[in-house]
């Protein structure tokens, strides 16, 4: 019962988080900023005579005169992509700082996904077959022969007895309220 | 590689003759370290030979010379340091390094400061290492000592190979400068004495487990015996890495100025891997000992960590990869990739020959389970880990191949590495509360249905308070929900115990005294929840502000004033700084002044060192970075608050506290002290006691 509640409570919960949420989408359809937005364009690329540091980030006087460009561009209404490909064709495609999501640099986003799902599927596909696989070797006294047929009630005596002799080991043991306690008393 | 006589080369040198000395302590430092290398080639061969023939005495022997290798190799250090304290510029390594103008503790830390000294610091690191593992081996299976210090060995005669002849620390000028040239400005800072020693400790200490891998697949004694050994040190290693990867960030943050303390720079990044790899082996490894399953996968996971470590010095030696480390740059990179091929390939023959050896003994039960969560935080942390190799070795793949010049930069990281980041935050949560083998829905519920509520109640209430970002918002109830269910998990623990006539605080000690593995696990991973929301506060909610001040004029950022009063220039000797003076209000109420600066140290002309002066309000910084300026009268400065920031420190020293946890050794349990309150006078009850509280 008290379950049933903590779940009920819980989906409540998500309901509510959802409703704000999309009301939060909706609202925030405005459009950004000027500086939002240069400052977006700026931080895809990367500052030509620096270590490692973006535009929007590098203090030095050349990403400061590329981030008035771009200002300056945006306001004359062309698109980020546009900015983007103007700075990549005077400084080279290393400008971009991020590989771009066509041609060679694809392979750069596609292989980290694409062996982190094939290792995803393929831990699945084993833990699957391996749980699925009848135990090769004869119980080794902990294990149990676990047809679908023997209710799992049936061990229960068992499981009461190991946790009894736990508890008197040591009292963390006790503390799984499991059916085994409700068994004994 | 020569033995320089000691009277030969003192000649026509005024410094040297003023000194009067005839051998110089960088002439015994040379000695020493040929010394140390005859050893560990006789500690190699005793050992190998004495296992192999069965002859105790010979491996005695190789464990005694192990002892002997690190005595030769403190004299050795000594020398080094000997030789920076008494300002003898006759040796190239310390006129490069230092100066007379250096403080005493930086001409120290001068020491590790360049190629040559930072792998005899990574030599004598390894050297103490092998000594401390001889020392306490005694209960360590007898069988593997004798491969293990053979492998340690082989190691360190590649290091000494390396100080003997291509990057020798003693080498000396034909006529000693007046004065050094001085430590590179970037490492001219506190961050210095500690970053580095960690951080070549931490790639250093990878070894160990890795000789006891090694060990273990030659002697073919693979069952689980060793895994209690190999996972101290691996736990030790982690600890030390980990120190070494914070304080590498909050060094970054406080020296380069652009607002942020994790670049995604390819050293930073060979840094992080072999960190990944060892925290996915403290995991699967636990697997291993309950069930014996995952051999092989773990002694991969160990063998990755040290190739990856011996790969990271490889990057910041090279210079393959631009990156902000490029003061690390040498000729030596060639013979690092060479002794990384020979490790991958000795490393997999011997593998590919034992692998018939590794059967599991035993099989999977359920995917719900804590070993298959173990296993997915695997997949999660060899996911990140691939993904930043990958990122890491892109542009160089580009080059090759496709010669096509690419950056991938943080962007890209964020992207592939920040939703790996939420769900491994989100699997921490999950998983100490799944049972060993299977786990029903009904406990799962039980033991899930707080944390959830509390991760639904933060989700909820973020939007309120104006965080309206998606991704924020999942990372922030994300780690909630895993505090939530430490917290949690902490609380029924301490319950119990008191329940049993244990006061609170004595409950909670107890738990930790008896289960130091689980609940230190448990503080690295509260540890780790607080550094994720100092990630999440950073990126998603920095400000920044650039502004250009004129005396009296005030600048304002995220509900903070900065009034800029003037530039102040003061010259000392070896250097220049220019500081601009600012006073920071608050809500109408002076906070305290700053001074943002820059310090010109007049032999690195062009590598200004940054003064950023970061003031941290309750859990924000204020972090002021002096761009630019025009004489005593305008400064140029960037503002950038960055939230949670402080989390990040406070997440890693909590991590260091749990992995010291973890490893501190566990009281034998033969001896049970029996509390006042008479636990052991009513066993037989417990069970029913604890219905009481249902």
């Amino acid at each position: 019962m008290r379950h049933r509640r903590s779940l009920f409570l819980l989906l409540a919960g998500m309901a509510v988080i959802a409703a704000i949420w999309s009301t939060l989408l909706l609202s925030q359809a405005r459009p950004e900023t000027l500086d939002q937005r240069a400052h977006d364009v700026a931080s895809q690329l990367k500052c030509p005579v620096c270590q490692d540091e973006s535009v929007a980030d590098s203090p030095s006087l050349l990403a400061s005169q590329m981030r008035s460009v771009i200002r300056q561009q945006l306001r004359q209404g062309r698109s980020e992509q546009q900015i983007i490909q103007y700075f990549v064709s005077r400084y080279g495609p290393q400008i971009v700082w991020s590989p771009p999501w066509q041609g060679f640099a694809l392979l750069a986003w596609l292989v980290p996904i694409a062996l982190f799902l094939v290792g995803g599927a393929f831990l699945v596909f084993t833990l699957r077959e391996w749980s699925a696989r009848p135990l090769a070797t004869p119980a080794t006294g902990e294990d149990e022969h676990a047809p679908a047929a023997i209710d799992d009630s049936d061990l229960e005596p068992y499981r009461a007895q190991l946790e009894r002799e736990l508890a008197a080991e040591d009292p963390l043991f006790a503390r799984h309220r499991t059916e085994a306690h409700r068994w004994l008393s | 590689m020569s033995v320089a006589l000691p009277i030969g080369d003192a000649s026509g040198d005024s410094i040297e003759e003023r000194r009067g000395s005839i051998v110089y302590f960088s002439d015994l430092g040379t000695i020493a370290l040929i010394l140390a290398l005859c050893f560990a080639f006789y500690a190699v061969m005793a050992a190998v030979v004495g296992a192999s023939r069965q002859r105790p005495a010979l491996v005695a022997s190789a464990r005694y010379s192990v002892l002997v290798v690190a005595v030769f190799m403190l004299l050795a250090a000594a020398a080094l340091i000997l030789s920076f304290l008494t300002h003898d510029f006759g040796v190239r390594y310390v006129a490069e390094q230092s100066s007379l103008a250096m403080p005493w503790y930086y001409v120290m830390a001068a020491f590790y400061g360049g190629q040559e000294g930072s792998l005899l610091y990574w030599a004598l690191m390894l050297s103490v290492f092998s000594a401390i593992f001889v020392l306490t081996s005694r209960r360590a299976p007898a069988w593997l000592t004798p491969y293990i210090v053979a492998t340690l060995m082989a190691i360190e005669i590649f290091f000494l190979l390396m100080l003997t002849t291509v990057s020798s620390p003693f080498v000396r000028l034909p006529i000693a400068p007046a004065d050094g040239k001085g430590l590179n400005p970037l490492l001219m800072d506190p961050g210095m004495l500690v970053h580095p020693p960690m951080e070549l400790m931490g790639y250093m200490s990878f070894s160990v487990p890795y000789a006891f891998a090694v060990a273990a697949m030659i002697t073919g004694q693979l069952n689980s015996d060793w895994l209690r050994s190999i996972r101290r040190w691996t736990l030790a290693a982690w600890s030390i890495q980990t120190t070494g990867l914070i304080l590498g960030a909050w060094w970054a943050y406080h020296v380069l100025g652009w607002g942020g303390y994790w670049n995604w720079d390819p050293v930073e990044n060979a840094a992080l891997l072999p960190w990944l790899t060892a925290t996915a082996f403290l995991h699967s490894t636990m697997v291993q000992e309950r069930r014996g399953m995952l051999k092989v996968w773990n002694l991969c996971l160990v063998m990755a960590s040290f190739a990856l470590s011996i790969f990271g010095t490889f990057e910041v030696r090279s210079g393959v990869i631009s990156s902000v480390h490029s003061f690390a740059y040498s000729d030596i990179g060639g013979f690092f990739l060479a002794f990384l091929v020979v490790i991958i390939v000795f490393s997999s023959t011997l593998f590919a020959w034992r692998l018939p050896k590794l059967h599991p003994e035993q099989e999977f039960d359920a995917v719900v389970s804590r070993e298959g969560i173990f296993l997915f935080n695997n997949l999660l942390l060899i996911g990140i880990a691939f993904a930043t190799l990958w990122g890491t070795l892109f542009p160089l793949i580009t080059a090759t191949l496709n010669r096509q010049e690419m950056t991938v930069g943080p962007p890209f990281y964020e992207r592939v590495i920040g939703p790996l980041l939420v769900v491994l935050v989100l699997a921490m949560g999950v998983g100490p509360l799944l049972a060993w083998r299977r786990t029903s829905t009904a406990a799962l519920r039980r033991n899930l249905g707080v944390p959830a509520i509390v991760a639904a109640i933060c989700a909820a209430i973020l939007p309120l308070l104006g965080i309206t970002s998606i991704g924020a918002n999942i990372g922030f109830a994300v780690c909630a929900f895993t505090a939530a269910a430490i917290l949690y998990e902490l609380w029924r623990g301490t319950r119990v115990r008191h329940a049993h006539g244990e006061p609170y605080i004595i409950a909670l000690y107890m738990l930790f005294q008896r289960y130091r593995q689980r609940y230190g696990g448990y503080l690295v991973h509260l540890g780790f929840v607080l550094l994720t929301l100092g990630i999440i506060g950073s990126s998603f909610f920095q400000v920044r502000q650039d502004a250009t001040l004129r005396p009296g004029q005030v600048m304002s950022v995220g509900g903070y004033q900065l009034k800029y009063f003037g530039n102040i220039d003061t010259q000392e000797p070896d250097k220049e700084t220019i500081t601009a003076q600012l006073q920071v209000w608050h809500n109408g109420e002076l906070q305290n002044y700053i001074y943002p600066g820059r310090t010109f140290y007049t032999n690195f002309d062009n590598q200004p060192a940054s003064q950023i002066p970061i003031t941290s309000y309750g859990l924000t910084d204020l972090y002021v970075y002096l761009a630019d300026w025009n004489q005593a009268s305008q400064a140029t400065i960037s503002v950038f608050i960055n939230p949670l920031v402080p989390l990040l420190w406070y997440g890693g020293l909590l991590m260091l506290i749990g992995g010291i946890t973890c490893w501190w050794p566990e009281r034998r349990r033969s001896v049970r002290a029996t509390p006042a309150t008479g636990r052991a006078a009513r066993p037989r009850k417990v069970p029913a006691d604890s219905e009481v509280m249902a």
